[in-house]
């Protein structure tokens, strides 16, 4: 027999066990292949060309996210195709094939596999593709008709992204196979060692996990300056490493105590499902970390849309402030503007504001703004009352600054006071950081500093003064024709007028974020789908590891009952493992988000979690009788 | 010897297949086990002995007869009822071990004491003792996979004996162990029924094995055909059996 008959005839025989890794690629597949259909798809070009590459951008970084999930999921299921097939293959030794010939055969088994998963993955894809945008487009809020069309293009970067990670990991798997002794490939099916794993090494894996985790925990919640981005990197990092560290440490070492405790140990079916937990451990503590990752990444990807959904709300509110703001140069002209104005549109609200612009150079901080400005205490309170604007900061003292700036999507840094900033050579320390609208989409362009009346007045000579007018009118519809004319009027009179700056109502560059927003969810459920499989799927083979057993234990008159109940243990330590560790560490990942976004989004983390955890009751549920049947005590 | 029955079987019939086409395996087999007793039943390949077994250890259940368990009918009693019975009344030692690759030694042993919920104390105590008659004190701690094949089957030995069964039924026990395994286990058990601690029925083709048993009867065509007592010695208790295997003729393996 050819080897490839001999391979295309233990991958049609085995091809039952191993559906469930075909199923699992395809599905990373589908995912991954529906987010390049979007991005090749016209039907977001509604959002305007700045919104559009803004969301492709973001969608490329989820790609990237998605990718490095596709070559672990590959690495895995690779990785327990060869472990399983190790031991199969030893028999091919006494039939005189070398390492070499055997490692053809894996290679070309597990190209069936990856091939059949590739074909499944896009053959889905390309079912759902339309649906998925339709899905993104509602919960984007977006009114645009999804076509059915594939293009080539995300078929061809799939299928060569895929296939070039897949091949990888399976040259990874020739070269272990060409490297085995043949003692190795033999025994591998008796292997049965990795019952209790050696306490030194568990227990410098454990300490080591603890400070790491810790480490993380702590950089994700310290406060800072410019560094807080690479602190919130690096916590990622670290706690992607420590929960590693306490699935493989910290936790079988704990349960290896318990099993040292004869005391505690012999309490009915107890001694079963402890013996069971550490007997697995060893090999699925990847499994459990992989998984409390994924969850952590789904629930930060919730968290995310939601504060992304809050700041443009609250982006949007802050540009609906003012409408047309006019930068004269002389104050008292507000009369014209207004006759202006009201020639096409009611004013609801109107205020106006003498203001410092500085000349460059002239202000030194650690944030570098395009422009700096100045503003009075009293003026800014007088502002607020007429625009009906919140005002509670207090009269800042002669060497303190208020900074009165933007809305920013996210700041890098989450120090927002004791900052020195340094004006004509003196400093002053910043008292505070507000963002509320008194200025409007000005705030946006320059960044000003509030200071008292009297260091208003001392530092009038350092700038050049000018009278901000701002207006808010009743019909957003109207909107060009004021804008028109005041520009006009602009042109017209240079000795009056410095500027105008509008904030059109009806469009906006922030669209984009809605439909993040939408891909965030998505990427939750992706997320907790996949995380949900894959514990479902590791129990679903494990329980016919434990057919044997438990028919051993049957026939020495343990009652089923017994063995259901050490089951039901069993498979709630597996559930409930990761998702208590998840539990902990999202409130770390979600806080240090929310910093970052200036939003508190300790709401979405709670509900986020027990939408996980009812997801997960449900799992534990459905995996119960699927357990039992495998393992032959239903 | 303490002369009160521990088991009885009367008039044990057992068909397979359907009607018409059925195969009678045992054909009304009668047979007494008192307390202390050690009995050996061996037999050709085909005689009935794993099916007598099977009925016995409450698996399987006969067409015709009755089998008496310390005084109560097993064969029609409910499948809840068989299972505490297996687990309180019956030990088990089987072929191959059967004990769990995923617990120690110990924890082998005394997993059906923890199953019924005896304190951990009494587990720890049981299970030690045990395993010091069969001289496993030293690899208490060790996995199954750490043991040679005669430990494991002294361990599962330990295992059937620790909740201080009525009976004990083994089923091939020297069937996967070489000679000096065997001699070990056989010493072990031979060492807890003279003790009073056990009473053991064996099924084995090992005439060898066998020779360990205070009364060995030999099964053909679904029928005890002989009772061979054993005297004063084992040796020429072993000829005496050896002699009868060759009288009667057969494939005993």
């Amino acid at each position: 027999m050819s080897m490839t008959r001999l391979a295309l005839q233990n991958f049609k025989a085995s091809a039952r066990n191993y559906l469930s890794l075909v199923i699992s690629l395809a599905f990373t597949i589908l995912i991954f292949f529906n987010f390049q259909c979007v991005i090749d798809s016209d039907a977001f070009d509604v959002l305007g060309e700045k919104s559009r590459q803004n969301m492709d951008i973001s969608i490329q970084a989820i790609t990237v996210v998605l990718i490095c999930f596709m070559a672990f999921f590959i690495w895995y299921s690779t990785n327990v195709f060869l472990t399983r097939r190790k031991r199969e293959i030893g028999i091919y030794v006494f039939m005189g094939l070398t390492n070499q010939k055997i490692g053809q055969l894996y290679m070309m088994e597990t190209s069936l596999i990856g091939l059949s998963a590739l074909a499944l993955g896009l053959g889905l894809g390309m079912m759902t593709s339309q649906l998925f945008q339709m899905i993104l487009v509602r919960l984007s809020d977006l009114a645009v008709e999804i076509r059915f069309h594939i293009n080539p293009g995300p078929v061809l970067r799939v299928t060569a992204i895929y296939l070039s990670v897949y091949f990888v990991f399976v040259i990874k798997g020739y070269v272990n196979i060409v490297r085995s002794s043949v003692l190795e490939l033999v025994s591998a099916g008796r292997k049965n060692e990795f019952v209790r794993q050696p306490t030194g090494l568990l227990t410098v894996k454990a300490v080591l996990g603890a400070g790491i985790l810790s480490a993380g925990y702590y950089l994700a919640l310290k406060e800072g300056g410019m560094e807080v981005m690479n602190n919130v990197l690096a916590a990622v990092v670290l706690v992607i490493i420590g929960v590693y560290l306490l699935f493989g440490g910290m936790i079988p070492l704990l349960v290896q105590g318990m099993a040292r405790q004869k005391y505690f140990l012999y309490r009915k079916e107890r001694t079963l499902w402890v013996n069971n937990i550490i007997f697995r451990m060893k090999r699925n503590y990847r499994t459990y970390a992989m998984v409390t990752v994924l969850m952590l990444c789904s629930v930060t990807a919730l968290a995310m849309g939601f504060a992304m959904k809050n700041r443009y709300t609250e982006i949007e509110h802050f540009r609906a402030t003012w409408q047309y703001q006019v930068l004269g140069l002389k104050d008292g002209l507000d009369g014209d503007l207004h006759g202006i104005i009201e020639e096409d549109n009611e004013i609801v609200c109107s205020s106006e504001i003498p203001l410092l612009v500085f000349g460059e150079n002239m202000v030194e901080t650690v944030y570098t703004y395009s422009s700096y400005g100045a503003l009075s205490w009293s003026a800014v309170r007088d502002l607020a009352g007429e625009a009906g604007l919140e005002f509670t900061i207090p009269e800042p003292g002669d060497d303190e600054v208020v900074n009165v700036t933007q809305l920013p999507l996210m700041s890098l840094s989450t120090e927002k006071s004791g900052i020195t900033v340094t004006i004509d050579g003196r400093d002053y320390r910043q008292t505070e950081e507000t963002s509320v609208p008194y200025l409007g989409v000005l705030q946006e362009h320059i960044s000003f500093y509030m200071v008292n009346d009297r260091v208003y007045e001392s530092m009038r000579s350092l700038g050049s003064e000018a009278y901000l007018y701002n207006y808010r009118i009743a019909d957003p519809d109207t909107f060009a024709a004021g804008a028109d004319k005041l520009k006009g009027l602009r042109e017209a009179r240079p000795d009056l007028y410095q500027g105008c700056t509008f904030a059109n109502p009806t469009v906006s560059d922030m669209e984009w974020i809605k439909v993040l927003y939408s891909i965030c969810i998505f990427m939750f459920m992706v997320f907790v789908l996949a995380s949900g499989s894959i514990l479902f799927m590791r129990l679903y083979n494990d329980a016919f590891e434990d057919r044997a057993r438990y028919r051993g234990l049957y026939k020495i008159g343990v009652d089923r009952r017994v063995l259901r109940r050490a089951v039901a243990h069993e498979l709630l330590f597996t559930y409930a493992g990761p998702f208590l560790v998840m539990a902990v560490s999202s409130w770390f990942s979600v806080h240090a988000l929310g910093k970052v976004m200036s939003t508190d989004l300790l709401i979405v983390n709670i509900i986020s979690v027990l939408v996980i955890l009812v997801f997960y009751v449900g799992c534990y549920f459905i995996s119960l009788p699927f357990y039992r049947k495998n393992a032959g005590i239903e | 010897m303490n002369e009160s029955k521990v088991l009885e079987i009367r008039n044990l019939t057992k068909d397979y297949g359907s009607k018409g086409f059925s195969t009678t395996v045992l054909k009304g087999i009668d047979l007494s086990v008192c307390r202390g007793d050690f009995i050996a039943i061996m037999g050709p390949s085909g005689s009935g002995k794993t099916t007598l077994l099977n009925i016995l250890s409450t698996i399987d259940r006969p067409t015709m007869g009755s089998v008496i368990l310390d005084g109560k009918e097993i064969t029609q009693i409910r499948n809840r009822e068989l299972s505490k019975l297996r687990r309180d009344k019956i030990g088990f030692v089987f072929q191959d071990y059967n004990l769990l690759d995923t617990m120690t030694l110990q924890d082998n042993i005394a997993l059906p004491l923890a199953l019924n919920g005896v304190s951990g104390k009494e587990c720890m105590e049981r299970s030690g003792e045990l395993a010091r008659q069969f001289g496993l004190a030293d690899h208490l701690k060790k996995y199954p996979y750490q043991l040679s094949g005669g430990q494991k089957q002294r361990g599962a030995a330990c295992r059937a004996l620790v909740t201080e069964p009525e009976i004990v039924f083994a089923d091939e026990p020297t069937g996967a162990l070489d000679s000096r395994s065997s001699r070990d286990l056989l010493e072990c058990l031979k060492g807890v029924n003279d003790s009073g601690q056990a009473t053991i029925l064996m099924v084995t083709h090992d005439a060898y094995s066998a020779s360990y048993a205070k009364d060995v009867y030999i099964l053909n065509d679904g029928l005890i055909q002989c009772r061979i007592s054993r005297g004063r010695d084992r040796k020429e208790f072993y000829d005496r059996i050896i002699d009868m295997q060759a009288s009667l003729g057969g494939d005993f393996s």
